[in-house]
């Protein structure tokens, strides 16, 4: 079943087309990332679904429910994380996330905060005024605050942005295990490398999508530079990123005593990713 | 209704943590009431200074309790934690309403000390009941006042954008409700305007609380607008304040 329904949805600020008919499907109980540079309609499309937007046209269903229409009843079922922290300076890290689990009548509030606080190694600093915290030790609060309530779908917009890769890991190992019970993530990224730790990812430029597809079908839309070493002369081809290619290629070459060394350089999920982005930008030129 | 509560004791919770801002909140309508003194002693001794000294207190209270509602009110937009509560579901009636509560507070604690520096530092010789009520109107106009700023701040998008809003309404107050000269020599458009202030009624009442022959009867429609002004206020607030974009 979909947790997320998106169909040709459009957001128009003005002149400018933050969202151009956009439709999506996503799954129950996956990690699912949108990815882009930054202005390509991610924030726009979490906010659209969090009934914080309202689209010009089209229609999103967020667990069966109309993000504007069944605002109350889908809202008690959702957890948000904003770009910015969105915290209150002046209270502490446990004030903060009760807070915001108040609001959602959460059953043991208190326990669910310690131990939510305890997972996010806050615990010795749960007292103190959020405005002594770090920017990593923000977003772990921030964090806190959309989880307390155990929701059915997250949507976490650029959650790792500015983190240290401890903490960016930490976050991802979470994700992980949130979605294995069941819960499912919408995450945006302007970090290509985190589409790999995504069950399916959306490459998202200037409000249109590019391309939906699982990490490892986009590895393999790119290319793998083969050098080799025969008697110190090198040798160089491009070949598709599948191993049956690679493994053509070196049938070519055979194994002969004189090559002394094969060098691999594949295209990361960066380079791909940035690759599409530059293809859809060129064909817009001609 | 819990809503309500839970914002409230929020905003509190906030305004106890930010030590500067209450400290400067509550001293700041003290010292300028100080400085007021300073000027008034200045005057020729045949100039009647006493029935200008409680309608400039009040008009302090009332600029800056609505000046520091709106940039408290903006900052919850940029900082997102107004659209944060949103989506967590609190309605807007319930963060509406928990900032009134939650100033509630903060206005009666701004109303008792400048009534008292202003009793003190004047010399002033009122009884019980006049101070009670003087006290009254000052504390009607904080929190028209934090209405005013909740409402405004609906359409600052960031905290620069709320001074504008300051020649608009706060200076108008200032020249065309009574508060220096008597409104009845303006033009006619002027006074109309001076009549949709808030702070030419709370003036209204208090020249005539301070009045010896004075009887509440005289000052009921007076009151009942400046309350009125906290329903109108409430619902206008409502409804520009918007949950989505």
């Amino acid at each position: 079943m979909n947790a997320i329904e998106i169909v040709n949805l459009s957001k128009n600020f003005g002149k400018i087309g933050a969202l151009n008919r956009m439709s999506l499907d996503v799954p129950e109980g996956t990690i699912y990332g949108l990815v882009g540079p930054n202005g390509s309609g991610k924030t726009t499309l979490i906010k659209a679904l969090v009934g914080s937007l309202r689209p010009n046209s089209g229609f999103a269903k967020v667990l069966g429910l109309d993000p504007l229409k069944d605002k109350w009843e889908l809202r008690k079922q959702i957890g948000y994380m904003p770009q910015s922290p969105a915290l209150y300076d002046d209270l502490s890290a446990r004030d903060n996330i009760l807070f915001f689990g108040k609001e959602q009548n959460v059953p043991d509030l208190h326990q669910k905060t310690d131990e939510i606080l305890s997972f996010a190694e806050l615990t010795n600093r749960a007292d103190d005024a959020v405005r002594t915290f770090s920017g990593g030790m923000k977003k772990r609060v921030s964090l806190c605050c959309a989880l307390v309530h155990n929701p059915k779908i997250i949507f976490l917009d650029e959650p790792t942005a500015a983190l240290d890769p401890y903490l960016k890991m930490l976050f991802w190992i979470l994700f992980r295990k949130l979605a294995q019970s069941g819960v499912t993530i919408f995450v945006s990224t302007h970090q290509m490398d985190e589409a790999m730790l995504c069950d399916k990812v959306t490459i998202l430029r200037n409000g249109e999508i590019l391309a939906v597809d699982t990490p490892r079908n986009i590895l393999h839309r790119g290319k793998t530079k083969l050098k080799i070493f025969d008697n110190h002369e090198e040798k160089t081809a491009v070949i598709d990123s599948t191993s049956e290619n690679l493994a053509d290629e070196l049938k070519k070459f055979g194994l002969e005593k004189n090559i002394s060394s094969v060098e691999l350089q594949p295209d990361t999920i960066e380079d791909i990713i940035l690759s599409i982005i530059r293809k859809k930008e060129k064909e817009e030129k001609s | 209704m819990r809503h309500t509560f839970i914002i409230g004791r929020r905003v509190l919770a906030q305004l106890k943590g930010d030590t500067r801002f209450l400290v400067l909140s509550v001293i700041a309508p003290l010292i300028i009431i100080y400085f007021l003194k300073l000027l008034f002693d200045t005057f020729p001794p045949l100039v009647e200074v006493k029935s200008f000294t409680i309608p400039i207190s009040a008009f302090i209270v009332h600029f800056l309790s609505f000046i520091l509602c709106a940039i408290l009110l903006v900052q919850e937009r940029t900082r997102g934690t107004l659209e944060r509560m949103m989506i967590s579901g609190f309605s807007k009636t319930a963060i509406i309403g928990g900032y009134t509560l939650g100033y509630f507070g903060l206005a009666t604690v701004q109303a008792i000390t400048v009534l008292a520096e202003s009793i003190w530092l004047f010399n002033l010789n009122y009884d019980t009941k006049t101070v009670v009520l003087l006290f009254m109107v000052i504390w009607l106009l904080a929190i028209v006042s934090v209405m005013l700023g909740i409402f405004i701040s609906t359409f600052a998008k960031h905290e620069a954008q709320v001074f504008p809003f300051i020649p608009l309404i706060i200076l108008p107050s200032v020249f065309l409700t009574g508060l220096v000269i008597s409104p009845d020599g303006l033009p006619v458009w002027a006074q109309i305007i001076g009549k949709c202030l808030p702070l030419h009624y709370a003036v209204n009442i208090i020249h005539e609380i301070i009045k010896p022959e004075y009887k509440l009867t005289d000052t009921l429609v007076d009151f009942g607008i400046l309350t009125g002004y906290i329903f109108g206020l409430l619902v206008l607030a409502s409804l520009s304040l918007r949950e989505t974009e």
